[in-house]
């Protein structure tokens, strides 16, 4: 992750839950704007937060919060 | 910027210092991934952490501090404790890998002893004829009936 405007977020299949990245979005929706995108390897999120100054923290909150319910989940594949 | 850490073997922990952030790069063989989710779950509340993979049977672990700011020292500490808690968790997991029929034995064996003892009507009414399982080998016959002297087919004479 860098500091530029935008952020990509590049979430393993075989780490996170599909679900888990979904539901991490949904939670920061009203503080980004963000496009989701499928690959054959990785969930990608690019982001960008309301406020640029926040950008950074919320990806990274996105991102704690995706894994986080990841493991609750028991993984990417319960 | 990466810079690794003298202390730590070459290319498993790299500190980026303009980050704050500090990568370790975990062995698939050696920590199963449940083992790598109890790790970064203890982690989520003191950290930002971030699980890739950035080829097959390896994961790096990046640990991000709050606040954006850390130091090498404070960021070196971090993920010597998460390495810590890693090795704790995999052994954990080995534990119960290894005891998991026996736990699942004493459960099933709690929870039908808490059902009670089998009522009279509940023996009247179990069916015994059901076959619990298939046995072609016929391990689970008797030996007059897998060995013992089969009946004469009708119409055969006696020598």
């Amino acid at each position: 992750m860098t500091g530029a405007d935008w952020i990509d977020l590049r979430f393993h299949r075989t780490l996170y839950a599909g679900e888990a990245v979904d539901e991490a979005v949904q939670r920061y929706r009203r503080h980004i704007e963000c496009e989701l995108r499928e690959h054959p390897e990785a969930w990608h999120v690019r982001l960008r937060a309301l406020r640029p100054e926040l950008t950074v923290r919320v990806a990274h909150e996105l991102a704690n919060y995706a894994l986080g319910l990841t493991v609750q989940r028991g993984g990417p594949t319960p | 910027m990466s810079v690794p850490y003298p202390d730590i073997p070459e290319g498993l922990v790299a500190v980026d210092a303009a980050e704050a952030a500090v990568h370790m790069h975990v062995d698939a063989a050696l920590y199963p991934l449940q083992a790598v989710y109890g790790a970064a779950y203890v982690f989520l509340d003191r950290c930002y952490v971030f699980l890739d993979r950035p080829e097959p049977g390896r994961i790096r672990v990046t640990l991000t501090a709050r606040g954006g700011q850390a130091d090498a020292g404070a960021l070196r500490a971090l993920i010597g404790e998460f390495a810590n808690e890693l090795l704790s968790c995999a052994w954990r997991h080995q534990i119960t890998q290894d005891n998991r029929v026996l736990l699942e034995t004493v459960t099933m064996q709690a929870v039908a002893g808490a059902m009670g003892a089998p009522s009279l009507d509940d023996l009247a009414s179990f069916d015994f004829s059901d076959q619990g399982f298939d046995d072609p080998l016929g391990i689970a016959m008797s030996w007059e009936e897998k060995h013992g002297k089969k009946p004469k087919p009708p119409g055969e004479v006696a020598p």
